[in-house]
């Protein structure tokens, strides 16, 4: 632990003196307890006590590749919140007093335990919902879509960070994929070629970001940022050019699901993991991969490499400028393929309906611990939020949809301002590279 | 800083020296002029190409290029009437329109119309030259103010929140309402400035997200019943009174919308020249965007710098709100400053044009406001849509952040590269 914070404290980008990562988790801790008082007292309390919740788990569209059906459950709201809203008090008393490690796992866990007891309160009955259960199942598959195009967006993150390249473009190749997808897809109706398309699209802009900041240094972030800037301008003016005036061009690209047989039957998992559209399955052959690759492979080790201390990859004869030009042209690729997978769960292109998404991806890829594993995790997370936060005006409960809509971006900036001085990015994350 | 010095004088030069020497430096290759002129071009020849493969009239003149001998002059000629067409309207609604203004000068007619671009031009440049002060400020010490929209949309809330619930005297009420601009800036620029400084959270990140959380607070404070334009159900608020507005320059018969705002931009301009170059607490943010270590080995508090800049840069975005809201509208609707009106965001490339100083973001923000304006009549005019004016703009602070690339492009005399570079250039802080 001292080491790491010796090198944190030698680190090449001081701005602001260093904030010692040990009060971090009682920090942590006090917002674990904070949120399980809050569900205590108004999930639990703010619910009568012979209010009722109905779980379902049978999704709304059944069609022949309907999960079998466990019938629901109906839970007593109060109690079952109140235990709940008792257990994360428990678990942050834990962190406040014993300090443990995973910190952001069991801050992770209190979110989920949060937004359970959200739902619980919000579809119970009598209550003021219309809708007197909640369709769990239903929940899972709708911020699945969301949770996909962020973990796209956070791998394609992790392959340029790992090498040291700060990838803010997202959202630009987010976009970019999108749109060429959509006019790729539409014209061939085939969602390989779409796909690729998106990833020649997102490459390029990769491709674009590396030639100016690995040749000619210029600033990562600002360059990251002004193509975003010039992406969503892009879009938006091809938008009124091309889409416009031959809308049979971006129309009908919904991706249809793809069921595996048996695996698809079973309650709750079936119908969120085993009947998706390729995008998806793809998503997790893409995730296996690059952590097998990253941390398993010769060119993981090279590429982190690469990321940590470039001077001593280059000396033992790596070359770090080309692996970096990869790494950053593969994870634009990766970007843009999110972007077209994105598309196909909407079903055509929209200006501006990322709507920051790829910024989102990056919060998750830090909170992930520029794992695959964490930011799978993150953007689980996030996804869900993200969903019921457009979602829970179904059940009409007494916030605007305004409010609502603010918090996945107040969760990101949370996770972001709580956890990035506990985490450690690649030591060469951002800082540019000249050969001597 | 900056490697030109056109105005130390040496002892014993002529004058006629000291003049040739300064014009040198303006304009040799060194110099951050030809620079941004040469991006300027790059960005209008770019914009040129994204013309010509999204016109069909174009495409289809070069796709019949071989079908006869006078095909490709014919492709040529279709090209820059196309080109042509779009950038003169550009120009002519931006700046002035040659025939119209002839006209004026011959009868002493028509002045109203003739002045009408350059005064939308101006009006467009106000708020801007402002909200790029913030970002420039911010830039200079090494702080990447995205944020400056949504600190924008505050100040503008805030403002017509102060403007248009109470009335008293202009005197009084003008300074109020502008001020409470101000505070409607900061306070949202605190948050990224205090989370920084004592968490370690990146400034971008938080930024962005806050652009975000202030779009959908807009749209929640408009509809709110003390806020919301009485018998409305949109999300529209009230007008201003006439005693918080700033009133045009020529006076309302003149038909010029271009405002007293003018005047708050110019001491804008005055007061960061003076902060930045003359003012020690200037000094300290300067040392921090240069050398980060070097600051705090001179024991100058990075904490306190973080949340002063935040503040400073958030302060001067809210008067960028405000003014935009007390110079034109005089209300704020639910596309106020969202999307291509987004000024937080042109701010930012413009404070990159103009190297983060003062005198470079004027004539960075009459430039980019002149695109703006333009590319409204160039819609009207030719159909092509304004979000041409905005890739322009990108395409110029690519270049512009990429000094090296454009001197190569046009074979210029390599010297040292001096880009803007973050003092953070990773994620911790």
């Amino acid at each position: 632990m001292t080491s790491l914070v010796t090198s944190l404290e030698n680190r090449d980008d001081a701005a602001v003196p260093k904030v010692r990562p040990v009060g971090r988790t009682r920090v942590i801790g006090y917002i674990v307890a904070g949120l399980g008082l809050f569900i205590v007292a108004a999930f639990g309390l703010g619910s009568s006590s012979h209010a009722h919740s109905v779980l379902t788990f049978t999704p709304v569209n059944t069609s022949s590749n309907a999960p079998w059906s466990i019938g629901a459950l109906t839970v007593l709201t109060r109690y079952w919140n109140m235990a709940l809203g008792l257990i994360a008090i428990a678990i942050g008393v834990d962190m406040i007093m014993r300090r443990p490690k995973g910190a952001m796992m069991r801050f992770g866990v209190a979110a989920v335990l949060f937004l359970f007891t959200l739902l619980l309160w919000a579809g119970r009955s009598p209550g003021p919902s219309a809708v007197p259960f909640v369709n769990l199942t239903s929940i899972l598959i709708g911020s699945s879509a969301l949770a996909m195009v962020l973990i796209y967006g956070a791998l394609s993150g992790i392959m340029c960070e790992r090498a040291g390249v700060v990838n803010i473009a997202i959202e630009g190749q987010f976009i970019g994929g999108a749109f060429f997808g959509s006019v790729v897809a539409s014209t061939t109706n085939n969602f390989i070629l779409a796909a690729l398309a998106g990833a020649v699209a997102g490459g390029l802009l990769g491709l674009i970001l590396a030639f100016l900041s690995l040749r000619y240094l210029s600033d990562q972030i600002i360059v990251g940022v002004v193509l975003v800037t010039m992406l969503s301008s892009l879009s938006s003016y091809l938008n009124l050019q091309v889409l416009s005036p031959y809308p049979n061009l971006n129309t009908g690209n919904l991706a249809s699901d793809i069921a595996i047989p048996i695996l698809c039957k079973i309650p709750i998992v079936g119908p969120v993991f085993f009947n998706q559209s390729g995008f998806f399955y793809f998503m997790i052959v893409l995730v296996a991969g690059i952590s097998f690759g990253l941390f398993k492979t010769r060119w993981g080790l090279r590429v982190r490499a690469v990321g940590e201390h470039p001077k001593a990859a280059e000396s033992v004869g790596i070359n770090v400028i080309r692996t970096r030009y990869i790494n950053v042209v593969l994870g634009g690729a990766i970007a843009g393929v999110g972007g077209v997978a994105f598309m196909a769960s909407q079903g055509a292109f929209q200006v501006g309906y990322t709507s920051g998404l790829g910024y989102v991806a990056l919060a998750a890829l830090i909170f992930g611990r520029w794992r695959p594993s964490g930011a799978v995790s993150a953007a689980v997370l996030f996804g869900i939020s993200a969903y019921l936060a457009l979602n829970l005006q179904t059940y009409q409960i007494p916030i605007s949809t305004e409010i609502l809509g603010m918090f996945p971006y107040l969760i990101t900036i949370a996770v972001v301002a709580g956890l990035v001085g506990r985490v450690r990015p690649p030591a060469a994350d951002g800082q540019p590279y000249k050969r001597d | 800083m900056s490697d030109t010095a056109p105005d130390v004088l040496v002892p014993g030069e002529s004058g006629a020296n000291v003049l040739r020497r300064s014009l040198w430096t303006r304009f040799s290759s060194k110099s951050p002029v030809i620079l941004a002129l040469l991006a300027l071009v790059l960005g209008f020849l770019i914009g040129a190409l994204v013309i010509i493969f999204s016109t069909n009239t174009v495409l289809d003149a070069w796709r019949g290029m071989f079908h006869s001998w006078g095909a490709p002059g014919h492709a040529l000629k279709v090209t820059f009437d196309n080109v042509g067409a779009a950038y003169r309207a550009m120009f002519t609604g931006s700046v002035i329109d040659p025939p119209q203004f002839w006209h004026s000068l011959t009868t002493g007619k028509q002045w109203s119309n003739s002045l009408t671009p350059i005064s939308e031009t101006l009006t467009y440049a106000t708020p801007l030259v402002i909200a790029s002060i913030a970002v420039g400020i911010a830039f200079q010490t090494g702080i990447f103010n995205i944020g400056a929209n949504g600190q924008a949309i505050m100040g503008g809330i805030a403002g017509a929140a102060v403007g248009s619930m109470i009335n008293m005297p202009s005197v009084l009420h003008l300074p109020l309402t502008m001020a409470a601009g101000i505070a409607g800036g900061m306070i949202a620029g605190a948050i990224p400035g205090f989370l920084k400084a004592f968490t370690g959270a990146h400034e971008v990140i938080v930024t962005l997200m806050l652009n975000y959380v202030i779009a959908f607070f807009l749209v929640f404070v408009l509809l709110s019943t003390s806020f919301q334009l009485p018998g409305q159900s949109n999300d529209i608020s009230r007008t201003m009174y006439s005693s918080a507005q700033l009133a045009p320059l020529f006076g309302t018969a003149s038909g010029l919308r271009v405002s007293y705002g003018v005047l708050i931009a110019a001491a804008v301009v005055l007061f960061a020249w003076w902060f930045l170059d003359r003012s020690s607490l200037g000094f300290d943010f300067r040392v921090t965007g240069n050398n980060p270590h070097a600051a705090r080995g001179a024991g100058i508090n990075a904490r306190r710098v973080v949340v002063l800049v935040f503040l400073i840069s958030g302060g001067l975005a809210g008067l960028a709100g405000v003014v935009q809201v007390a110079s034109t509208t005089h209300y704020v609707d639910g596309n106020f400053l969202i999307g291509s009106a987004g000024i937080g965001f042109t701010a930012i490339t413009v404070a990159l044009l103009g190297r983060n100083r003062p005198m470079g973001i004027v004539w960075g923000s009459l430039l980019f406001a002149a695109l703006g304006v333009g590319g409204r009549n160039m819609q009207a005019a030719t159909g092509i849509p304004l979000d041409l004016a905005t890739i322009i703009q990108s395409v110029v602070v690519l270049f512009v952040a990429t000094p090296v690339l454009v001197k190569e492009i046009f074979r210029l005399r390599s010297t040292s590269s001096n880009a803007v570079h973050l003092a953070t250039q990773g994620w911790s802080s």
